[in-house]
């Protein structure tokens, strides 16, 4: 019997790969299994919330990178046949992604922003961006299984019932080659612009450091987060590289984006396309940002900010 | 001494796309670039070669359009270049782009290290840099943001999402590294001529044992357009109440 899988690194991740992966099994009457990497004690939450089977990976020692996994499913896939296995677009899961699929001599769709099932076909029909995002590419893969990464939260998580299924453990991972020398974990009191509601974005209209007060006042007055394009940390090293915004950095979807002196590259604005509310400030009229904004105010940040800073001030202190 | 390979894409330049009446990709005024990672692959490339002594070999896989690419990457400081080149070879899809550089670099070349870039700029689909190394069976380091060889092992950062991972692996190896690795030199029009003396190999389809099937079919492709409002408003105090209101109306405030 035909099966979707699910792999992702973490729980909050697996729970969302859990809703489309029912979706998607319900669809072509396929058994959904989930990957479970080292504690099995999440097994029946995973059953709850859509898994018919729970495949425990055991936990790797210390030193070992999650490619030590990767012989374990690749066995497994080969065994079992799946028909479509999905995992998590994060940067562990792309690159897990890319070699078990030249593994197992498949296609793989990276980043798919959508899923369906082709009803004439029963294919998987996978949209994904291209071109920096100029461009939507829909692709099916002829190969089995029919492999997809997706960009954490582009699904809701799945919702939990109490439902019944299998828990097997999978055997030990051999060694891999890589190995971890240090782990430096991420200062978790910053905030991070990913779960930010309210983002405002710095490109280089801004001409100097010290301006960014006026971002970080703005950015107080709507309880936001501070993020910004490219140039900004790479070259000028203003912000750190991790509040970089676009296809390569940071992909976000706050309820309000404004974008403040950012002209709006492509790479840019894929980066913020699902956001609610795009707003953008600049004083080129023509700059493409406005094309793809709600709201836009043209004219000199600096003569705008302040305003919009007492304005706004005003209505949250109300 | 280290052999070291480095493998670029020469693209079709995003900036230039425009979209058509019935929103289709309107590619025929585009302009090609060198991908934009694939700068950064190179550039880091010469930067071991300078420290640890040793050849750079840029590899690329396309039809005789990327014949300006191979100049590119070559006047930005490799020694040679190999060029996989035949008419077939454009539209590729990841897997297929990943066997074509495998069988060359396999049969054609000592290599030590394989840097690329972390994905390209058009496809952006991350892919022929793991599955190069798998398909040589080499340690894959994927995501690097510093690299450094000692003792004949590979020493990399990796930026992830919840931190930064330190890793080493043993040479051979593969790597594909992010922008922020490196600042690309631009080349200036001494390099640039000077590229054009240097060697650079040609393989055509009739030299490999055939190219592997694609797996991937693309059914469509057409231009991502947002609908968004894109109304705009003056930068007096009076547009900007208009602008607040429409952010109250919208609910996004608070």
């Amino acid at each position: 019997m035909a099966g979707v899988w699910v792999l992702a690194e973490n729980r909050d991740l697996t729970i969302e790969l859990l809703n489309i992966g029912r979706d998607l099994a319900d669809k072509v009457s396929a058994r959904l299994t989930a990957f479970l990497p080292g504690d099995r004690d999440r097994g029946q939450e995973y059953i709850d919330c859509g898994a018919d089977e729970v495949l425990v990976l055991p936990a790797l020692n210390p030193e070992q990178t999650v490619d030590a996994y990767i012989p374990v499913i690749v066995d497994e896939g080969r065994r079992e046949q799946p028909d479509i296995f999905l995992l998590s677009g994060t940067l562990r899961g792309r690159e897990l992604a890319a070699r078990i699929a030249a593994r197992l001599d498949t296609g793989l769709c990276s980043q798919c922003t959508a899923l369906n099932i082709d009803e004439k076909t029963g294919l998987l029909v996978m949209e994904r961006l291209i071109f920096g995002g100029a461009g939507i590419q829909k692709v099916v893969c002829q190969t089995r299984p029919q492999m997809a990464t997706i960009a954490p939260r582009t699904f809701e998580p799945a919702r939990r019932q109490n439902r019944e299924g299998k828990i097997r453990e999978l055997p030990a991972s051999p060694e891999s080659a890589v190995k971890i020398l240090e782990r430096k974990p991420k200062d978790r009191a910053a905030g991070s612009i990913t779960e930010a509601k309210v983002i405002i974005c710095v490109g280089r209209g801004i001409e100097k450091q010290e301006d960014l007060a006026l971002v970080n006042k703005l950015a107080a007055a709507t309880g936001g987060e501070i993020g910004c394009t490219r140039p900004i940390a790479e070259e000028l090293h203003w912000m750190p590289e991790d509040t970089c915004i676009g296809l390569s950095g940071k992909q976000v979807k706050p309820e309000l984006y404004i974008g403040v002196g950012i002209s709006g590259q492509i790479q840019h604005i894929t980066g913020i396309r699902d956001a609610k509310v795009i707003c953008a400030v600049n004083n080129d009229d023509q700059a493409p940002i406005f094309d793809a904004a709600d709201y836009g105010i043209v004219g000199n940040l600096y003569e705008v900010l302040p305003e919009l800073t007492r304005q706004l001030e005003k209505i949250t202190n109300k | 001494m280290l052999n070291i390979v480095t493998c670029f894409k020469w693209v079709i330049d995003e900036a230039y796309i425009k979209v058509g009446a019935s929103r289709e990709l309107d590619l025929e005024w585009a302009d090609y670039k060198l991908s934009d990672y694939d700068r950064n692959a190179i550039e880091e490339a010469m930067r071991i070669a300078d420290i640890e002594g040793g050849t750079v070999t840029a590899v690329t896989v396309g039809s005789s359009d990327a014949t300006k690419g191979i100049k590119d990457a070559l006047s930005r400081g490799p020694e040679k270049a190999i060029f996989i080149n035949d008419p077939a070879f454009t539209d590729l899809e990841p897997s297929q782009t990943a066997s074509l550089l495998a069988e060359v670099i396999a049969s054609r070349l000592q290599y030590d290290l394989i840097i690329c870039g972390e994905g390209s700029s058009d496809l952006y689909a991350q892919q022929v840099g793991p599955r190069l190394a798998e398909l040589l069976d080499i340690p894959c380091i994927a995501f690097v943001s510093k690299l450094d060889i000692k003792e004949r092992q590979v020493i990399a950062e990796r930026k992830m999402e919840d931190g930064i991972e330190v890793v080493t692996a043993p040479l051979p190896a593969l790597v594909t590294v992010l922008p922020d690795i490196n600042s690309p030199r631009i080349p200036g029009l001494k390099d640039t001529l000077g590229a054009a003396k240097k060697s650079v190999i040609s393989i055509g389809k009739e030299e490999l044992t055939g190219m592997a099937k694609p797996h991937l079919e693309t059914t469509a492709i057409e231009a991502a357009t947002m609908e968004r409002h894109c109304i705009k408003f003056n930068p007096d105090a009076e547009g900007i109440k208009q602008f607040v209101d429409a952010l109250l109306k919208e609910g996004v405030m608070g």
